[in-house]
């Protein structure tokens, strides 16, 4: 179709778009081909090796290139997994809120009235409560693991795209084409499936790609502060353990893993951003 | 053309049947206020409109912009519930004069209101369900104004023309395909059309895509609003012939909606002429045209570009289009008549729209307690405004018909009451064959 590779192009003209794809493209290679990339760990490939005979080596040691923790973690091996966990983490916690949100979303701004409501009010109650000291009090209650990570940032996160998708849907459940097919006679649902669900999903899809990277930044900011497990293969985890060194000019452990929550973090606000600019409903209906 | 639907369906267009009837229609819109949304007020987009459209007929519905044409329109596309009366789709003469003495009675009988229910179950657009509807839905098709915002930009020509023959299940696959082909062939579109998006048609072409997806089911009836409206004159042309060609070929019937007389006068066989949510004027497209009975009427084809002044005196339009929430008493066209007489409907709304127009002298008004619409008292800030307002309503600064209404003009300090002869609102008298108007003067 005309249209994606139109969208393509535009994308490839903006050079901080063309960086943030960059970013993703490596970042996304190494979660995928991290088995390829690392002899994976047995019998849980998430959880760090450990190398009790290398202790805090530094950068460049033979089979630790990247050196090691002051518990015998290998920060490539960190830095690799830990790719891998940030992707299973924004992809689930990504896939469920924008599930919720839109199907909240949608019913609020589709049918109105006594339950748009109740629906928005309860989304007003969630946006009113900042999203880091939200996920974190979740967690804490919750307990420290990676699941109830994901758990907490689900629980926030969703809010977001409820009131996206249900301005967007009001906005354009007005537009004539909508009128066209109900004179048609076709059913609501399928009114909502092909005229105003394609038509309200773009702010969502934008919003998706900036929380990709949202949510591991706030994912790892709950991890470093010890609200997920111990022992696994995640930036925040690592930046944690390493942190102790620090001092002592072990700068390594932290660092490392530091600099990818970083890039990855940048990499989907740099895409993200230009899919803004491009996929804007006013300069589209201007074409 | 259409091989798989014509074996099923009855001839249709005899001569028996009506295709449209609409009856004492009215939609109002609340007016909401303040923080708890209550409602203060309505306004009557549509107020009490009757016709009919006969099948193969075209129907042009004119007036300003903002009375009421759209609305209309959309209670007979059913996409809008009407607040009164109702539009009823499908009656033979017979069934429709049995309606008309049914409706024409105030106190029913029992047996009188169930024989109504039961026509109203089968007929009214608002009340149908099942096959009725079904029917319906294929029968009337809508060809809307801006063709860019009718048109899912997100779907395909082809599925977009397609999709009524999707939703009735008349087609599918292949077949669809070629439907959809022979469609925009009518419409003057091609095959090398199918797979492109609505954004990459110029306007005209974008409304012939609309008008194929209208013809898809094989309609009776077409609702255009304005389907010319927003395209470039010489576009205009031939989207108007397409629609008359159209006609011909499918002995379509026609609700032709605009704001421009000379865009209907040599396609509907009768005009109904708006004004404020209600008919001014109703009758046969030549004697509209040649014989308007109407002022309001003589001032659109006055307005109308390419109209010859075959009448000297035609009057221009000018002054404020009423507010549909408050429509004037009476002649609900009196306030910008050029020829009103005392018994148009003169009103103490009158007098204060007077002040609006005057510079300063609105600000002076402190309050009006309204006994009628047709009497009040209006306080002023001191006795020199109240005592200048009295002296104006005598003054020749005031329409002579005006001052001829107004029976009683008190002044009390800083207060005047104005008193003007109550009139009930005008209604349609007949003026010749199928020819109705609302207006006191009789200028056959
Ligand atoms: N959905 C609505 N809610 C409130 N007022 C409306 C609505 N639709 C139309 N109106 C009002 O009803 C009146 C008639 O509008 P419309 O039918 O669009 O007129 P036209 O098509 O003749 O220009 C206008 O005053 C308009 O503001
Ligand atoms: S009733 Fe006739 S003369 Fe009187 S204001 Fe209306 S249009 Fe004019
Ligand atoms: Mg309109």
């Amino acid at each position: 179709m005309r249209r994606v590779g139109e969208l393509i192009g535009a994308l490839l003209k903006n050079p901080t778009t063309v960086a943030g794809l960059t970013f993703i493209i490596l970042l996304l290679g190494m979660a995928i081909l991290a088995p390829l990339l690392t002899e994976p760990n047995t019998p849980d490939a998430y959880q760090m090796p450990r190398d009790w005979g290398a202790i805090a080596v530094p950068p460049g040691s033979p089979g630790h290139i990247l050196g090691t923790t002051n518990v015998g973690g290998d920060v490539l091996y960190g830095v690799i997994w830990g790719a891998r966990t940030s992707l299973r983490l924004s992809v689930i916690v990504v896939s469920l809120t924008v599930v919720v949100g839109v199907t909240v979303g949608s019913i609020a701004g589709f049918r109105g009235g006594r339950i748009d409501e109740i629906l928005m009010r309860i989304v007003d109650v969630f946006l009113s409560i900042p999203e880091l000291i939200f996920a974190l009090a979740i967690a804490a209650v919750l307990g420290p693991s990676f699941r109830n990570i994901i758990l907490a940032l689900a629980v926030v996160f969703w809010v977001k795209y409820a009131r996206i998708m249900r301005a967007q849907i009001i906005h354009v459940k007005e537009n004539e084409y909508v009128d066209a097919a109900r004179v048609i006679g076709d059913s609501p649902w399928r009114i909502y499936l092909k005229d105003v669900l394609p038509n309200s999903i773009t702010p969502v899809v934008v919003q998706a790609t900036l929380d990709m990277g949202n949510i591991v930044l706030v994912g790892a900011t709950l991890s470093f502060i010890g609200l997920s497990e111990a022992g696994i293969a995640e930036w925040g985890v690592l930046v944690s353990e390493g942190q102790a060194g620090i001092s002592a000019g072990r700068w390594w452990a932290s660092t490392f893993p530091g600099l990818m929550v970083f890039l990855w973090a940048l990499g989907f606000n740099l895409f993200g951003d230009g899919l803004r600019d491009i996929l804007d409903p006013r300069t589209e209906s201007s074409r | 053309m259409t091989a798989a639907g014509d074996t099923a369906r009855p001839p249709r267009g005899s001569r028996d049947e009506v295709v449209l009837a609409v009856r004492d229609l009215g939609k109002y819109f609340p007016i909401r206020e303040g923080a708890l949304q209550k409602v203060v007020g309505h306004i009557k987009a549509v107020d009490g409109v009757s016709f009919d459209i006969a099948p193969g007929q075209t129907v042009g519905l004119v007036g300003e912009s903002g009375c009421g044409k759209t609305t209309l329109g959309r209670c007979v596309a059913g996409l809008s519930e009407p607040t009164n009366g109702g539009v009823y789709f499908g009656l033979e003469t017979a069934t429709k004069e049995r309606l008309d003495s049914l409706l024409s009675v105030t106190e029913r009988t029992a047996s009188q209101e169930s024989e109504l229910e039961q026509l109203d179950n089968r007929h009214r657009v608002d009340r149908m369900n099942g096959d009725a509807w079904r029917r319906y839905r294929r029968n009337c098709q809508v060809v809307f104004q801006e063709s860019f915002a009718s048109l899912n930009p997100r779907q395909l020509v082809k599925d977009i023309v397609g999709r009524p023959l999707r939703v009735h299940r008349e087609a599918s696959g292949s077949q669809l395909t070629e439907r959809v082909v022979e469609l925009l062939a009518q419409v003057g579109l091609g095959r090398q059309h199918l797979y492109r998006f609505p954004h990459q048609f110029s306007g005209g072409q974008r409304q012939r895509i609309s008008i194929a997806r209208a013809l898809a089911l094989d309609p009776e009836l077409v609702i255009l609003d304005e389907p010319t409206s927003a395209l470039d004159v010489s576009v205009q042309a031939q989207i108007l012939n397409l629609l008359h060609e159209l006609q011909q070929e499918r002995h379509l019937a026609y609700l032709f909606i605009t704001h421009d007389l000379s865009v209907v006068r040599h396609m509907a066989d009768r005009i109904v002429v708006m004004y404020v949510g209600r008919v001014a004027e109703a009758g046969p497209t030549e004697v509209i045209f040649d014989r308007p009975q109407h002022p309001y009427t003589e001032a659109l084809l006055a307005s109308s570009p390419d109209v010859d002044a075959h009448t000297v005196d035609l009057q221009a339009l000018e002054g404020a289009i009423p507010d549909p929430a408050l429509p004037p008493q009476g002649c609900r066209f009196h306030t910008r008549c050029a020829v009103a007489t005392p018994t148009c409907g003169w009103e103490v709304d009158d007098v204060v729209r007077w002040l609006e127009d005057v510079e300063g002298t609105f600000d002076t008004l402190r309050g009006v307690t309204r006994m009628s619409p047709f009497d009040a008292w209006l306080s002023f800030e001191d006795e020199a405004a109240a005592a200048s307002l009295a002296a104006t309503l005598r003054s020749e600064a005031i329409p002579q018909a005006m001052r001829t209404a107004l029976e009683e003009l008190t002044v009390d300090a800083r207060r005047v009451r104005v008193r003007f002869t109550p009139v009930d609102e005008v209604q349609l008298t007949v003026r010749g064959s199928e020819h109705v108007a609302a207006c006191v003067l009789d200028r056959a």
